[in-house]
This record gives C-alpha cells, sequence and structure tokens, in this order.
C-alpha cells in the first residue's frame, strides 16, 4: 500500500560510465515524508544513485542511463522534461559546503530570483522562512547582509539547506552532508534532518552507520552498484536480511 | 503528461510556470548566440587564410614551389629577380627563438615573483608595472631600439653594426614578457593553497614547493602564456623591421647572433607598400603571409599537443622515462660537448664542461635552505631586469619627450609637415580606434569563451574552436592590415576609414580577451556551478549570476592587455584607417583618422628635424595607455576587494 | 563586506559606457566642419609626401573649406588607390609599372618636382668624393673595407632600402647598371631610417634624397669625369649632379575641381617654393 505513494520509484535502473556498469539493476522506491538513508562503502555508487534523481548525473561526460525513475508517475528522463524544473522539486545539499561569494541573503534568495520572483518583500519573506526553517535564523538575522563566506563551516552548510528549501522542493537529497563538519555542527544538522520531514522527503547519502541508524526511518544498503538490500532502518540494522548487509552492519568489511 | 500538466501542482506561482517556459526558450537563444561568437574565430581565419590565398595562388604559376619555399635568395628587384624565403622563413625562426630563450626565463621569474614572493605593497606596485610593458607601443620600441639598443650593441660589442639577430630578439623578447608574465602569474596564483599546505606541510621549503608542485601545476597555464608570448613574438612587424638590418641572408654560422637577419614580417611591412598591385612581386608577399600563417599554424599544433601530453594521465609513460632519464642527461652532456667543442675548441669546451660539472656538484651538496636563497636571489633579479629594461625605455623617452609637452602641443594640429604643431587630431583618432575595436571585441570574446566553458564539453568542435582562435592570436599584426585593407577597405568598399580600423584591431585583440575570459572562468570553481544548477537555475542564470561576477577581475586583466595593444599598433591601420593629416575631426566612422602610433612612425622616418615632436608624441602616447592602465587597474583592484574568496 | 552582484557587472557597463560616450563627445570640441567642406585624399610615396603635405597645409590656409587628407604607405599604396579610386591623387616616387598602366590605363602623370639622391657616409669619415664606379663596387660588395678608397681602416656597412621602394629601384638602375646588390646590405624602410642609420654608424654608406641631407652626415661629392659635383638643388637644375629623377602625382583621368586646384597651387611659383624648402628640386 505504501508503495503505490512512493514520490519517488525505480524500475531497472541502470548506469553507464563509460564501459563502466556503475548501477546494476536498482529497483528502489521511497517514501515520502520520512528519511532514507543510503548506505554502503565507498564506491558503492549510492552518491550516484542520488545524482539520477536530480539528473545531476547529465553534466557528467560519458554517462548513460537505461531503465526508468519514475518521480510522481513522471519518467524524470522523459524527453520532454525539462531537468531545470525538476531541480525546482527536487534540490541538493552537497559534501563541501558551497555558498556563492556573495550575501547570505543573496545565497538564499538566488532560488527564487532566478525562478522568477522579484518583489522585494516576497523574497524577504521566503528568505527568513527558510533560514529558520534551516535552525540557522537567529545567528545570522542580523547580519544577512554580510558575505556567508565568513560563516563556520557548519553554518555554511545550514545555509546551503536554507538555500534548497528557498524553492519549495518536494525532496531534499543529500549527499553525505556531515562528512566535513565537526560533532557539534553535525549534531544541529541531523536534529534538523528530524525536524525537515515534516514537510519534505529526505534521502541522505552517508558514510557513516550511526548516523543513518539515528536519523533515518528506512535504509538501503548498496554494495559494488547493486541495491543489496532495502527496509525499515531499526530492521535493517537489527535484523538483516542478507548477509552481506549483515557484514557490513557488523564492522567486517568497511 | 507533459511537464506543463506536471508541474502546475506548484500553487504558489502559476507565472512563474510561464516564465519558466519562457526561459527554457531564451536559454536555448542565448546558448546559440555563444555558440555562434565561438565559431567566429575560426571562421575569421579561414576567411582571412582564404582572402590570402586568393592573392597568393597566382605566384606559383610563375614560380616553382620548392624554388620559392627552399631558394636561398630573396631579391625581386634584381635584373633576374628571385623569390626563394627561406632566409626569410630563418630569419623569423631564429628571432623567435632567440626571443623566447630571453623571456622565457625572465617572465616566469617575475611571475613567481609577483605570485610567491612579493609583499602585497610590492605586489600592488610591481604587477601594473610589468602590465605598463604591454602598452609601449609597438613602434615606440622600435624606435628606442635603433636609437639606443643597436648603438649600444655597435659599442660594447665593437662591431660595425648593432643591427642584427640579436638586437630583434632582446626587443621582442622584451615585448612579449607583459603577455607571458600576466598569464603565467594568474596560473600560478590559481594553484589551490591545499597543494601549497599539502607540500610545506611535509617540510619541503619555499621553493621546492615553487619548483616542483606550483609550476608542475600551473604548467598549462604557463605554457599557454609561452605561446601566447611567441605568438607575440611571431607577429611582430614595426619592432623588428627597424632593428634587425633586413638583410636577406642566412647567418654564418648559424648562431652567430650578430648577423643582420630578415623576417617575414619585417619584409610585409618594409615591402607591401611599394610593390605594383598585380605583379609577380605582390603575390610573392601574399604568399609570403601564407607560409607565415602556416608557420603559425604548425608552433601552435605542436604546442597544443605538447599540453595535452602534460594534462594526460598517462602515468606509464612517467615511469619509463624516468628510468631513461639519467641516460637521457648524460647524451644530452655529450650533444652539448660536441657542439661547444665544433663551435670553439676542445680546450674552451672542456672548460665549460668542468664548470657545468662543479656547478651541478656544489648544487647537489647545498642545503635546500641555500638553494632558496640562491634561487630567490636569481627570481629578485630577473624581476629587477625586466624593472630595469621598462625604466630606461620610459626614461629615454620622458626625459626627451617632456619638453616638447606643452599646452599648444596637445590641442592644436600638426602644422609644418609634424615638426610644428601639435598632435590633437591623433589624440581623439587613437581613442577612437581603441574604443571602436574593445566595443567590437569584448562581447564577442566573452561570448566564445563562455560558449566554450560553460556550454558544451570538450570535443572535437572546441578544439577546432580553441586552434582557430590560437591561429588567430599568432597571427602578425601586418596580416591583419593586408586583410583589413583587401576585405573590408577594397571588397567591401569601406573606403579607408576609421570603422575598417576598428574592426581591424578588434579582430587583432579578440584572441588575447577569449583566452584571458577562458582562464578566468575556468578558475571559478565548479562547486559554484552545480550549487546554482541544483537550484534550479538554468545554464545562463548560473553564468551570468554566479560565474561571471569572480572572473571579472581576470576579464578584466585581458582588456587590459588588449586596449594597450589596440592604442600602439601601427600595422593594421596602416593601409586600413589613417592620414597622416587632416584638418578636421572626422564626423562618422567611415572617415579616416589619424592616429599617435602611425604618427610617430612617418615622424622617425621620414620626416627629419622632427626629434623632439617623435619624443613628444611617444610620451603622449605612453601617457595615455598609461591612464587607461590606471582605470582598469583601479576598476580591478576594487572588484578583487569585493569578491570574498 | 559586500559581494560582487550583477548589479555590479551592470555598474561597470554603465561607467564604461559614459567614458566611451565622454570620448566620442570631446571629438566634437575639435573644429566644427560645415557643410561646405571640399575633401580630397592625396595618399603614396613617403619620399613624395612632405611635399603633398606641406602644399595640403599652405592651400587650407587659403581656402577655409577645404579638407585636404595626406596620407603615406608607399608609392604603390599611391598608385593603386588613385587607380582603384579610393583616392583623388596618388604620390610616387618613381613612374608607372607595365602592370599598372595595364590595369589602370587612365592615369595621367604630373611630374610636381625632380629628386636628387645623394651619397651620405658617417660626419667623420675623410672621404670626400667618389666615382659612379666605386659607388657600384662598394655596393656590390667588391670593395669592403674604407682604406681600398684611401679612407681609414674600417668595415664598411652598406645601407639601402627594402627591396621595392622607388628610391632604390632608381639607385639599381642608374648607379648600378641593374646588377644585384651585395646580399648583407641592411635595408631600410625610408629616407629618414636610412639617414639616421649611417649617422649613428662610423662605416657606413647609404643614400637618400636631397632634402634628407643635414650637418649631422656627411654627402659626397661625385666625380663626374674630372670634376667632384656636390649634391644640391642647382646642380640638379643645371645638370651637373647626375643622380636625379621625377617625382610625381597620378589622377584618374584629367584633374578637375579641387584636385586641379591642387596640383595648380603645387606648379606654381609658390607651390614650387614648398618643394624647393623640403629639399626637392623644382620643376616650373
Amino acid at each position: 500500500m505504501e508503495e503505490e505513494k512512493a514520490v519517488i520509484r525505480t524500475e531497472n535502473l541502470n548506469l553507464y560510465y563509460g564501459e563502466k556498469h556503475a548501477l546494476i539493476d536498482i529497483e528502489i522506491s521511497i517514501h515520502p515524508n520520512k528519511v532514507t538513508a543510503l548506505i554502503g562503502p565507498s564506491g558503492c555508487g549510492k552518491s550516484t544513485l542520488i545524482r539520477c534523481f536530480n539528473r545531476m548525473n547529465d553534466l557528467v561526460n560519458d554517462c548513460r542511463i537505461e531503465g526508468k525513475v519514475i518521480f510522481n508517475e513522471e519518467d524524470i528522463y522523459d524527453v520532454d522534461l525539462d531537468p531545470v524544473l525538476l531541480r525546482k522539486r527536487i534540490g541538493m545539499v552537497f559534501q563541501r559546503p558551497n555558498p556563492f561569494p556573495k550575501s547570505i541573503y543573496e545565497n538564499v534568495a538566488y532560488g527564487p530570483r532566478v525562478h522568477g520572483i522579484r518583489d522585494r518583500a516576497v523574497l524577504d519573506e521566503i528568505v527568513e522562512k527558510s533560514l529558520k526553517l534551516a535552525a540557522l535564523w537567529d545567528e545570522v538575522s542580523d547580519r544577512l547582509h554580510d558575505s556567508a563566506m565568513g560563516l563556520s563551516g557548519g553554518q555554511q552548510q545550514r545555509l546551503c539547506i536554507a538555500r534548497s528549501l528557498a524553492v519549495e522542493p518536494d525532496v531534499i537529497l543529500m549527499d553525505e552532508p556531515c562528512s566535513a563538519l565537526d560533532p557539534i555542527a553535525t549534531a544541529k544538522i541531523e536534529k534538523l534532518i528530524g525536524e525537515l520531514k515534516e514537510r519534505y522527503t529526505v534521502i541522505i547519502v552517508t558514510h557513516s552507520m550511526q548516523q543513518a541508524a539515528r536519523v533515518s526511518d528506512y535504509t538501503g544498503f548498496m554494495y559494488i552498484g547493486k541495491l543489496i538490500e532495502f527496509g525499515k532502518t531499526p530492521q535493517i540494522f537489527e535484523s538483516p536480511a542478507e548477509e552481506l548487509t549483515n557484514n557490513y552492519i557488523t564492522g567486517r568489511f568497511g | 503528461m507533459t511537464k506543463t500538466g506536471f508541474f502546475s501542482k506548484q500553487s504558489e506561482s502559476a507565472s512563474g510556470i510561464i516564465s519558466r517556459q519562457k526561459g527554457r526558450i531564451t536559454d536555448s537563444i542565448i546558448g546559440a548566440v555563444w555558440f555562434f561568437t565561438a565559431v567566429f574565430a575560426v571562421f575569421t581565419v579561414l576567411f582571412i587564410l582564404v582572402f590570402l590565398l586568393r592573392d597568393g595562388l597566382p605566384v606559383f604559376s610563375e614560380i616553382r614551389p620548392a624554388d620559392f619555399l627552399f631558394g636561398e635568395v630573396w631579391n625581386p628587384g634584381g635584373a633576374e629577380p628571385s623569390y626563394g624565403i627561406l632566409p626569410l622563413i630563418t630569419g623569423t625562426l631564429l628571432v623567435t627563438i632567440g626571443a623566447m630563450v630571453i623571456a622565457t626565463p625572465l617572465g616566469i621569474g617575475s611571475a613567481i615573483f609577483i605570485s610567491e614572493l612579493a609583499g602585497p605593497r610590492l605586489k600592488a606596485f610591481v604587477k601594473p608595472a610589468f602590465e605598463m610593458l604591454a602598452g609601449i607601443p609597438s613602434v615606440v620600441y622600435g624606435f628606442f631600439g635603433l636609437i639606443v639598443l643597436t648603438n649600444q650593441l655597435r659599442i660594447r660589442l665593437d662591431v660595425p653594426s648593432g643591427e642584427s639577430w640579436l638586437a630583434g630578439s632582446i626587443l621582442l623578447g622584451i615585448m612579449a614578457l607583459p603577455t607571458i608574465i600576466s598569464v603565467s602569474e594568474d596560473a600560478i596564483s590559481a594553484v589551490p593553497r591545499e597543494f601549497r599546505e599539502g607540500s610545506l606541510a611535509l617540510g619541503a621549503t619555499r621553493w621546492q614547493t615553487i619548483s616542483q608542485v606550483l609550476v608542475p601545476s600551473a604548467l598549462s597555464g604557463i605554457t599557454a602564456a609561452l605561446i601566447l608570448g611567441m605568438g607575440r613574438a611571431i607577429g611582430e612587424t614595426m619592432a623588428v623591421m627597424m632593428v634587425t638590418g633586413n638583410a636577406a641572408v642566412i647567418p654564418e654560422p648559424i648562431y652567430n647572433v650578430l648577423s643582420p637577419v630578415r623576417t617575414l614580417t619585417g619584409t610585409l611591412g618594409i615591402e607591401m607598400g611599394e610593390v605594383a598591385t598585380g605583379s609577380t612581386h605582390y603575390h610573392a608577399l601574399f604568399g609570403l603571409a601564407v607560409a607565415l600563417l602556416v608557420i603559425t599554424l604548425i608552433i601552435n599544433l605542436s604546442a597544443m599537443a605538447v599540453i595535452q601530453r602534460l594534462k594526460g594521465e598517462k602515468r606509464s609513460s612517467f615511469r619509463i622515462s624516468e628510468r631513461y632519464r639519467d641516460y637521457i642527461i648524460k647524451g644530452l652532456y655529450g650533444v652539448v660537448f660536441l657542439l661547444l667543442f665544433l663551435a670553439t675548441d676542445i680546450i674552451t669546451a672542456l672548460a665549460v664542461l668542468l664548470l657545468a660539472a662543479a656547478a651541478i656538484y656544489i648544487r647537489r651538496h647545498l642545503s635546500p635552505g641555500v638553494l632558496q636563497k640562491g634561487a630567490f636571489g636569481l627570481i629578485w633579479a630577473s624581476a629587477g631586469m625586466v624593472l630595469l629594461s621598462l625604466a630606461v625605455i620610459l626614461y629615454d623617452i620622458i626625459i626627451h619627450g617632456y619638453p616638447a609637452l606643452t599646452p599648444e602641443f596637445l590641442t592644436s594640429s600638426p602644422s609644418g609637415l609634424g615638426r610644428e604643431g601639435g598632435i590633437f587630431p591623433a589624440i581623439i583618432g587613437t581613442l577612437y580606434l581603441v574604443a571602436g575595436s574593445i566595443l567590437f571585441a569584448l562581447p564577442i570574446g566573452m561570448g566564445a569563451a563562455i560558449y566554450l566553458r560553460e556550454y558544451t564539453r570538450e570535443n572535437t568542435a572546441t578544439r577546432i574552436i580553441r586552434t582557430g582562435v590560437d591561429l588567430l592570436g599568432g597571427t602578425p599584426s601586418i596580416v591583419f592590415g593586408l586583410f583589413g585593407f583587401a576585405f573590408l577597405v577594397l571588397y567591401l568598399n569601406l573606403g579607408v576609414s576609421m570603422l575598417a580600423g576598428q574592426i581591424t584591431l578588434g579582430l587583432m585583440i579578440l584572441p588575447i580577451i577569449i583566452r584571458t575570459t577562458e582562464e578566468s572562468l575556468k578558475n571559478v570553481p565548479d562547486s559554484m556551478r552545480e550549487g546554482s544548477l541544483a537550484l534550479g537555475a538554468t545554464r545562463w542564470q548560473t553564468v551570468r549570476n554566479v560565474v561571471l561576477p569572480p572572473a571579472l577581475p581576470g576579464i578584466i586583466t585581458g582588456a587590459i592587455l588588449s586596449i594597450g595593444r589596440a592604442a600602439g599598433e601601427t600595422a593594421p591601420i596602416l593601409f586600413t584607417a589613417v592620414v597622416f593629416s587632416r584638418r578636421f575631426l572626422p564626423d562618422s566612422v567611415f572617415e579616416p583618422v589619424t592616429a599617435l602610433p602611425y604618427h610617430l612612425f612617418i615622424l622617425s622616418t621620414n620626416v627629419p628635424g622632427s626629434e623632439t615632436n617623435q619624443y613628444g608624441t611617444a610620451l603622449v602616447l605612453l601617457i595615455l595607455v598609461a591612464s587607461i592602465y590606471l582605470a582598469a587597474v583601479i576598476l580591478r583592484s576594487h572588484f578583487q576587494k569585493k569578491a570574498a574568496w | 563586506m559586500r559581494t560582487i552582484t550583477s548589479r555590479d557587472l551592470l555598474r561597470v557597463v554603465g561607467i564604461a559606457s559614459i567614458i566611451i560616450a565622454a570620448v566620442i563627445m570631446s571629438g566634437c570640441v575639435g573644429e566644427e566642419s560645415g557643410k561646405d567642406v571640399k575633401t580630397l585624399t592625396v595618399t603614396g610615396s613617403t619620399t613624395v609626401l612632405p611635399i603633398g603635405q606641406s602644399a595640403a597645409e599652405a592651400y587650407m590656409e587659403k581656402d577655409a573649406f577645404a579638407d585636404i587628407l595626406v596620407s603615406g604607405g608607399g608609392s604603390s599604396v599611391g598608385v593603386q588607390a588613385v587607380g582603384e579610386g579610393t583616392a583623388d591623387i596618388g604620390m610616387a616616387s618613381r613612374d608607372l609599372k607595365v602592370t599598372e598602366t595595364e590595369k589602370y590605363p587612365d592615369l595621367i602623370t604630373h611630374v610636381v618636382a625632380r629628386d636628387g639622391i645623394a651619397i651620405i657616409l658617417y660626419k667623420d669619415n675623410p672621404i670626400k668624393s667618389l666615382t659612379i664606379a666605386q659607388v657600384k663596387a662598394v655596393y656590390r660588395g667588391e670593395i669592403t673595407d674604407w682604406k681600398e678608397l684611401g679612407g681609414d681602416d674600417l668595415e664598411i656597412v652598406v645601407i639601402g632600402r627594402d627591396s621595392a621602394s622607388g628610391t632604390r629601384e632608381f639607385f639599381h638602375s642608374e648607379v648600378m647598371n641593374s646588377e644585384d646588390f651585395v646580399r648583407t646590405q641592411l635595408e631600410k624602410n625610408s629616407n629618414g631610417a636610412v639617414k639616421k642609420t649611417v649617422e649613428q654608424t662610423p662605416g657606413a654608406v647609404g643614400y637618400v634624397g636631397l632634402g634628407y641631407i643635414d650637418s649631422t652626415v656627411r654627402a659626397v661629392m661625385i666625380t663626374d669625369g674630372e670634376t667632384a659635383v656636390v649634391p644640391s638643388v642647382e646642380n640638379v637644375i643645371n645638370g651637373k649632379y647626375p643622380i636625379a629623377r621625377p617625382l610625381n602625382m597620378f589622377t584618374k583621368g584629367e584633374a578637375a575641381g579641387l584636385a586641379k586646384d591642387y596640383l595648380d597651387f603645387i606648379m606654381s611659383s609658390e607651390g614650387q617654393k614648398l618643394v624647393e624648402e623640403e629639399g626637392f628640386v623644382p620643376v616650373a
């Protein structure tokens, strides 16, 4: 029953970088308003997979996709579909915070601006709302027009989250968002993720199993391009069905 | 099923969707526009080639190609005319090699100086000073070379005449420096901080970091700088015409740097004006221009191949070459010894070899700290030498030109053939020409660079475009002048006019703008682009809002270098835009103008007794260019303060 | 600390446009040109340029509405320009070549002056006169040291003009009897450049138009038979100085309008006086 309401699902998804078969027969369904984590050792394809969801792989040379990725019942690789619009609905936060060399205000306002919103009052509202949602407002409300580059790493990452929230997506993809941050900043962001799922669907790629266990509702384990196992987080971590999953979780390999 | 139906679920901005759809069409149109600007450069080069061939091919109906290319005698005016261009090709190659030998160490050393060794205040003074060298017009260099350089060479080296290969190489070397320094310095500064820190963290000295990490990382940019510099040297006409002696001989022995030589460009510059249209000589000159372009193409293509190798991931080839490295080095020593022996005698050769061996031994046993002091000393010295040459040239011109600077000089028209009166019309004319050329070249150049960097991936098409741009950059100024004359003035019937001059100059500076804009765009990290695209911005929005602003300082650098070139060039405007004098200022772009470099050229070569005004003109031209530079430098540092990196 | 926005980009463009506009405006500060302005374009040989230019200046002083545009570029450019119609008058320091009369059959030649060619040496060179045969031998590379001519023990540095200069061509046919020059001669692109080099180089010898002789170089007398003749305007007029040639201006068809007035002016006594002042030989 829940499968029918999947916000993103893939059908027989295969991806090739040149000769290399990087994603093999992926079938996954992402549940709305939940946090889904993807875990697995380096090079297993988890970042590649989420980059399929917002078609950021289009930017890579020599990348070929077979199969389907369905977002709310639409095939996003359909020829008529505009990736630019897609990326408004599916946002992304990157591993290293990448704020623009502009002010805090301008960073957040950038998304709405490029989508056509010019009214200053509306922008002010959006900026405030997004910064609050990203739990950054209290720290920066008195210096919105200072350069974003002056913020700490954790603040910059929350700024990037606010920036993607400002365009009001349905889904937020996070590619190892805390790997460049200290534990305190990490904790703040993990708390934020928990709050975000009320309004958004979150998919997070993470290197840390513990983080996945802490924040996610569903977890998928990937290994060398394949999705080995997918299910509710407690089940994956306590009683995985696959032996491979079990070996990874218990740390037999990493 | 289409996107419109689906995305209309956004309740907030229904109008947003329609404007977004428009946005997509706009984006494609913009992309197409940039594509056309990029293709423009290739198109132009081909066009120039076609026009030159049109007038050059007929020569082969009268001379066999082998006789033309390999003939050793160039004597079109002789009783038995002979059109062999081998001595001219040799002259071009020798002078260029000499110039690069001088300019490469000085240029890279100075670039390292600015980027790594100079403190912020010193840097703020030295960097514009180096760029100043680009502002000195080629005719002024030639003028200085003729009066001071060749004379000094004659006196100090005790030879009958200083007009020689050496004089040409020294002058061209100095002229190529600002390009090499600017572009190399940009490349070195762009190496990420992490590389520096990684090396220092391992306990390497600063010099080791510079020589073994920074310079190799910046190698592609430095090679680009050297190619641009070499293009500058090959294509220079005026200066080389005035100091190499213009004797169409191959030096004997081949390394006799004091022999006079003549280059291909010098031949065009000297003979084009006085040749009868349609004669064999005329066609031979166009054939010569084609040969010049072909040489440039060969050099550029091989250089590009070298850069590809440097960037390539062929690790295995490195390993192999390391194994043979010792053999290669020993082999090189043998070759050098042999050459020395042939050139001098066995005793000198042995002495030099012993000295070299001693140097290497000492070097190996010096501590890195001492080595660093030595290397830094050399770098300071190279930067110092460049500044010294700048100072000498400026001093000469200022001292002799200052007496001529009166208010009348600046505001009245020339009289008495330019011996008296002023240069006001020439000042205005130069400003018009420069303004027009930048207006023409900047949008096209930036568009081409944006297309190459932002709208497409590396493929055959981009390589063709880049080759076209490089070729255009290596095209000698006199060839632009020839093309401008044949196509714009005659064929399009624009007549000798400001417009023809502006377009010709614009074409000449186009490659500089494309190159430097591309480098600036390259320096903006991809993470910025990804961040913007991930928010749903279009390509053009990303470029305009996120990529262009930080790239602006670099783009301005390119514009500065171009303005310097355009203001000082004589050859491109010689047949396309200028008259020596006219009474009224031009009313429209279809009328000819007077210009400062041309005025100086005519005065210094044809009007005896006008020395004071010659220097005065040179000085005014310098001041004009310096003020343009100053304005641009201020703009650039203003932006750099704003860019919070 | 603010950061760069696209508003800044616009600001740059704005400032640049203002500067460019100011430059263009300043051009209007110069003399106003009226509607009755007649223009005349004169182009070609840089040897003849001084005549064209000084005549233009004098003429414009008399006629307030005349705008005479003078430029150099070389004899061939002059012929081509007037032949193609891009200039009204072409100047050349030589006669038309066969290919040119074929291509532009309706060009009319006006001889506006004559030019003597003098052989010049470094100021302190003791040699005072040479025969034409000696000059020829030097330029053929048969004599290579001044001591062979009774001068100092010094290598001769041969200076000539570029291989298609009208001046050189004349020298080549009249002095060299069309035999080849020595290949190591240094080639300069104008009279002024030749003179400057000879001025600086102790072993140098060169040839220039009469107008370029001054106290910084020594002009040798040419020995024709018994007498040594000084290169001067009178000696060209009275025919004693052997190396002299005509300087031409060409029009397409008969001269008319401003071109005719201008040429008439040059041929008038006032114009010919200017010719003489520039160091050339008047013809009228």
